[in-house]
């Protein structure tokens, strides 16, 4: 194909720049901080080397951050995939109503997370919460339970919640990939004799992949990235069991003000995730075949 | 046969019955909880049919809270921001979807990368950065963060759109002697108006609902945005529950209203061209 080099970087430039210049500058800054030991922004620390990445590996806060925020990515994946997979599938068949569903199931993605945030802490609420009544009338409960209030159920709330959010508009992009595929297919493997789960094991899943691929590495980065909602219910807590690593950059950075630690750790962070990145793109890209 | 019919058929309305449930149910359970009673709001026992009604909370937060200039805040850089990454995006698509040329591939990786990789990692570089250049507290911050954060999904998108446009009928325009400029804005443009509008609305919709560095960035009260304002509520000791509840109702307002508008070719876009 005839290359065009001059004109299509000239199209994509002014993006590029943009992008660049708001990730590569700030990064570099915050490389240059993590050779230092600053502790207030805008004051100034002594030259301490590679020192804060040596003792960053052997605090306990690190490893107990980095371990939440790996069953978080593993959690969420598996509710979300549930979720999005259960919606997808389900707004692909026809239905009365097929249509508004589908318009709006996307509803919980294009609020803003702090109207989540209320919604689930007046659901999940101990004192009135709708969730804990149902559960005590059904006979599930014998009296409310604080959702919140333990290092397990907290965390596993917060991965329904955050699931609650991205799933639907995982689904409207599973079902996009749902609408390529070609009919026929299913068609001829009805002829032989193949029932709904095969049709899905042996058609569905292997012609998805694409879709999948971006799904997956996206939505593990997106997942990763998730700061707000766990802060804004738990603050990280009960005991720490919520701090993923974004919530542990952000309390080093603007609660316990150790700017230099915080640098560090976006830095060791920011490598983590590009390195999986490389990796799941070299090992995982489906192959162009237009 | 008929017996697999049958399981469809209970599989169906069981997943059905519980996407209701699940996904839209709260949204019923928190609009009709804004206009109960402060009583009724936080009583033990529920009942699924509103026992009260009040307008009180709304009354509060619309004539007695910053509301409106948190509005105004929102609504600046939420635009502002939707029209940059809108002018940016629709450029680097068509250039990526069009000119093969040397890295093309490298540039369409880095931006799926991207796209899921700022977030809270930048955070403290990008403080820092606004900083040294008096950037924080002012609008800009919040624009130049949202475009960063909404145009490489955008990029994606667009991509997909346009290639929804048939070949030929931009070549018979530069058969006619047009050049690249009027192709993209009398053809491609106009072409993928449906598309555009639903980046456009994903966009409008990343600005709207970004929190963190919102909250960073600003420490003005009179340049919050609304979810930066609601979240003040909800970190208080005493939450008001009335007055939190009609403020989320609110804050989701202008983007379901923009949704019932253009929402049909948002899903479409999504379901028809995002990944192919």
């Amino acid at each position: 194909m005839k290359k065009n080099n001059i004109e299509g970087w000239l199209f994509v430039s002014p993006l590029v720049i943009w992008i660049s210049l708001i990730i590569l500058v700030p990064i570099y800054i915050a490389f240059e901080l993590s050779l230092f030991n600053v502790k207030i922004i805008g004051t100034s620390g002594k030259f301490v080397g590679i020192d804060n990445y040596i003792k960053l590996f052997g605090k306990s806060k690190f490893v107990n951050a980095s371990l939440n925020s790996f069953y978080w990515i593993i959690g969420n994946a598996i509710c979300q995939t549930f979720f999005a997979f259960t919606i997808a599938l389900t707004i692909n068949y026809k239905f009365p109503g097929k249509k508004i569903m589908a318009n709006w199931i996307i509803l919980s993605f294009i609020i803003p997370t702090v109207v989540v945030v209320v919604i689930w802490k007046l659901m999940l609420s101990s004192s009135s919460g709708v969730i804990n009544s149902v559960l005590i009338d059904i006979g599930l409960l014998d009296e409310a339970t604080g959702f919140f209030s333990s290092p397990n159920k907290a965390f596993i709330s917060l991965v329904l919640i955050n699931s609650w959010r991205w799933s639907p508009f995982l689904a409207l992009i599973i079902l996009s990939g749902l609408n390529s595929i070609n009919r026929e297919m299913y068609d001829a493997s009805k002829v032989d004799g193949a029932n709904f789960v095969q049709q899905f094991l042996f058609i569905t899943f292997p012609n998805l992949k694409s879709v999948l691929f971006v799904l997956g590495l996206v939505g593990t980065l997106l997942s990763f990235n998730i700061f707000d909602i766990i802060w804004l219910i738990t603050k990280g807590g009960p005991s720490s069991a919520t701090t993923t690593l974004p919530l542990l950059i952000y309390e080093t950075a603007f609660t316990k003000f150790r700017i230099s630690q915080a640098a560090t750790l976006s830095i060791v962070t920011s490598f983590l995730l590009l390195l999986f990145s490389i990796i799941f793109i070299k090992s995982m890209a489906p192959k162009e075949d237009d | 046969m008929i017996k697999e019919n049958n399981i469809k058929l209970i599989l169906l309305s069981l997943s059905l019955l519980l996407i209701i449930l699940i996904f839209f149910f709260p949204f019923f359970w928190i609009i009709t909880s804004s206009f109960k009673s402060p009583e009724e709001i936080i009583a033990t026992s529920t009942t699924i049919i509103p026992r009260s009604f009040t307008l009180e909370h709304y009354n509060k937060i619309l004539f007695n809270s910053d509301f409106f200039i948190y509005l105004k805040n929102s609504l600046i850089v939420s635009f502002s921001s939707m029209i940059i990454s809108i002018i940016l995006s629709v450029s680097a698509a068509y250039g990526l979807h069009k000119l093969k040329f040397y890295g093309n591939k490298f540039v369409e990786y880095s931006l799926l990368v991207t796209y899921a990789f700022p977030g809270v990692i930048l955070l403290v570089p990008i403080y820092l950065l606004f900083a040294k250049v008096n950037l924080l507290n002012s609008y800009f911050a919040l624009i130049v963060v949202n475009v960063l954060f909404a145009t490489p999904f955008a990029v994606w998108m667009l991509k997909a759109f346009f290639k929804l446009i048939p070949n030929e009928i931009e070549e018979a325009a530069y058969i006619d002697g047009a050049s690249r400029y009027i192709v993209i804005s009398r053809i491609i443009v106009p072409l993928a108006a449906p598309g555009i509008a639903s980046v456009a609305i994903f966009c409008f919709i990343i600005s709207w609902t970004e929190y963190l560095f919102a909250s960073i960035l600003i420490s003005g009260d009179d340049l919050k945005t609304l979810p930066v304002g609601l979240a003040g509520i909800v970190g208080q000791y005493q939450i008001d529950w009335g007055f939190l509840l009609s403020g989320a109702v609110l804050a989701s307002l202008p983007v379901i209203l923009l949704f019932v508008f253009i929402g049909k070719y948002f899903v479409s876009g999504l379901t028809e061209g995002a990944v192919k």
